[in-house]
């Protein structure tokens, strides 16, 4: 009963005026940066996060959270119809959804998208709702030792996740750590690397950082690049599936739900790598799997429902546990600092408006997305037009101008720009820039449970096996770390997977 | 050749050395009571430690798995990446003085020309255009302090 009171309180506020607004901005975005190739949802939260600053925090969460699952569901649209994925997330989708667009079937595959989109999204959002409220309790017995496990669990899962090199991908969170260091000591309050500059006493800023390494350095990457854009120019039509794409699609969908809700949840999961196992998975249990990256309306459905999902359950470890799962989160999480507001188990306690209305205005912006994605179709079809010479100086007007107005200082430009050149070189190295960028946010987190750990045990790290919950975490983060160092395994490592099913 | 991974994790370890130098200068302390060196000589360590493997690994098989470095770096535009990149920082310096309306129309200008010649008539009417949707959304939609500069508002 006390769920039902507080999603009735949640409605309460995200039925406000000026959060349906804030929350029809965000799937609005969202969908935008979804569809248009090369601006992702990071770097659109970054661009927006000053915009913000004058709104509640409840209103601004609302807004960053609806980015990030509107990119979701504006992904797949460029997937099938251009065969480019608009987020990473959607890689999988235009295995099948561009050959069904091909084959004259582009409405019934976006419409698909759109309803296994919609339907994931909300059992994701019941999920959050039942798991939430018992974590929290959970949560609440946690000490140092065990948040300083759990966010070594979390950036080992990542880097083993990634399809790049995992020991490029533990140098660049190691390096994300090195970068998080700046500023002020947070127990003594030293200054450390600031160069004696003012502007770095408070630390790299996340916005200008994410800016760079995402917006700009996307930038400069495609400045060389020639990419030519095959649209359909013939009218969508024909949305609606048929019964016959729902009886093939309607196991999918659910299957995609169940396995984007666990791998969202864990920490290091998300919508990525949702998308790819719910995939694979589809493929395994086919009765056709020759027939997979041929136009099968299933191998839409899958990643389509299992990335939704995952993108609404990745908001558990940060709302309960005060932890992201993913970069997107860790920018959900700095919003919420600077919002004054402390994430963590105490958030639902203290701030039951701001969890309960973030969860209830998922709710409606799934469906907002729903009506935007399916009737405006034609309009998503039209931006895809919008030349990249256009494009690119306008983003990168928004990471100049965003990041400048954040505390009015041209050093934040200049350290925006200074990542913006380090993102380059590293995408040119294959250097991931998610495990920099989690790890730069947890860093902070991390030294403080560390250190407040070692001067509890004067010194001793068997603190950290002294809970079964710190334990276990070490461990699996252990297993992660000597799984790529076995040959037999190291091919099973999903990353591996994924660079073999990306080749294909 | 494969010359860019080893001067990657040459820059690593550098990167690393330095940082656990600065490290050292700040105090690392002891383990029951770390100092505020000790978190960035700990995480410069790992990275240092990482790119050593990395390194070896690398020079052991000669980096088989990698590109090679015309694949990486053959088919950049090089002038055009180096002037965008000046472009930008020439545009942080002036933005104070020039303001953000000047300095944004001549960002603009260079920017949408630099990407894709096109008749000047379009790319002054696409930078003035852009310039003013921004102004208006940060500068009176958001209240952002932008820079007044040389033409005063």
């Amino acid at each position: 009963m006390d769920i039902f009171h507080h999603l009735f309180l949640g409605f309460e506020v995200a039925w406000q005026p000026i959060n349906l607004f804030y929350c029809f901005f965000g799937v609005l975005i969202g969908t935008l940066v979804g569809v248009l190739p090369g601006l992702g949802p990071v770097a659109a939260m970054s661009l927006l996060l000053p915009a913000t600053f004058h709104t509640s925090p409840v209103a601004s969460i609302i807004m960053l959270a609806g980015i990030y699952y509107g990119a979701q569901y504006g992904g797949s649209t460029t997937s099938i119809l251009v065969n480019i994925p608009g987020e990473a997330s959607s890689v999988m989708t235009c295995l099948d959804g561009y050959q069904m667009a091909r084959k004259g079937r582009a409405g019934p595959a976006l419409g698909i998208s759109a309803f296994g989109s919609f339907i994931a999204g909300t059992l994701g959002i019941f999920g959050l709702i039942l798991v939430a409220p018992p974590l929290v309790d959970f949560a609440l017995k946690f000490g140092p030792p065990e948040y300083f496990s759990l966010m070594v669990l979390g950036l080992t899962v990542l880097t083993f996740l990634t399809s790049a090199s995992m020991i490029r991908a533990l140098m660049m969170a190691a390096f994300g750590l090195v970068i998080g260091t700046v500023g002020l000591d947070n127990i003594s309050g030293l200054a450390r690397f600031s160069f004696n500059i003012p502007e770095l006493l408070d630390g790299v800023g996340l916005v200008p950082l994410v800016m760079g390494l995402f917006g700009i350095s996307e930038v400069l990457l495609n400045i060389e690049l020639k990419i030519k854009r095959e649209i359909f120019t013939t009218k969508v039509k024909g949305l609606l599936p048929t019964w016959s794409d729902w009886a093939k699609s309607i196991w999918s969908i659910l299957r995609g739900t169940v396995i984007g809700f666990f791998l969202g949840t864990l920490p290091g999961g998300g919508a990525v790598i949702a998308s790819f196992v719910s995939y694979a998975i589809e493929k395994k249990v086919s009765p056709y799997p020759e027939k997979f990256g041929q136009g099968m309306i299933e191998g839409v459905a899958a990643p389509e429902s299992a990335n939704n999902s995952a993108a609404q359950a990745a908001f558990i470890p940060l709302l309960t546990l005060g932890i992201p799962s993913n970069v997107v989160m860790a920018m959900l999480l700095g919003a919420l600092i600077i919002h004054g507001v402390t994430p963590g188990p105490l958030l639902l306690s203290q701030h039951p408006d701001l969890f309960w209305g973030v969860v209830a205005s998922m709710y409606i912006g799934n469906a907002m997305l729903l009506a935007l994605n399916l009737p405006l179709i034609g309009i998503w079809v039209k931006l895809l037009k919008v030349p990249y010479s256009i494009l690119f100086p306008i983003i990168i007007l928004f990471c100049l101008i965003g990041s400048y107005s954040i505390n009015n200082s041209s050093i934040d430009v200049v350290i925006m720009l200074i990542f913006g050149l380090i993102g380059y070189f590293m995408r040119k190295l294959s250097l991931e820039p998610a495990p920099l960028v989690l790890a730069f946010v947890l860093g902070p987190m991390l030294e403080t449970a560390l250190r407040l750990s070692l001067i509890k045990s004067k010194g001793s790290f068997a603190i950290f096996f002294a809970s079964p919950i710190s334990a276990t975490c070490l461990i699996i983060a252990l297993i992660l770390l000597i799984i790529p160092i076995l040959p037999w395994l190291r091919r099973r490592r999903p990353g591996t997977v994924l660079e073999q099913e990306n080749v294909t | 050749m494969k010359k860019t991974f080893l001067i990657n994790d040459l820059f690593w370890i550098g990167l690393a050395v330095s940082v656990c130098a600065g490290s050292i200068k700040l105090g690392l302390g002891s383990w029951q009571q770390p100092h505020a060196g000790f978190m960035p000589f700990l995480s410069a360590l790992i990275l240092g430690t990482l790119a050593l493997i990395d390194l070896l690994r690398g020079l052991i098989n000669q980096w088989k798995d990698e590109r090679l470095d015309l694949e990486i770096w053959g088919n950049i535009n090089w002038p055009k990446l180096w002037l965008t990149i000046a472009i930008l920082f020439i545009y942080v310096i002036l933005f104070s003085t020039l303001g953000f309306i000047l300095g944004t129309i001549l960002l603009l200008l260079f920017l949408f020309r630099l990407m894709e010649p096109r008749p000047f008539g379009q790319v002054i009417f696409a930078a003035l255009i852009t310039t003013g949707l921004f102004y208006l959304v940060f500068k009176i939609g958001l209240e952002s302090q932008l820079p007044r500069g040389v033409l005063g508002f």
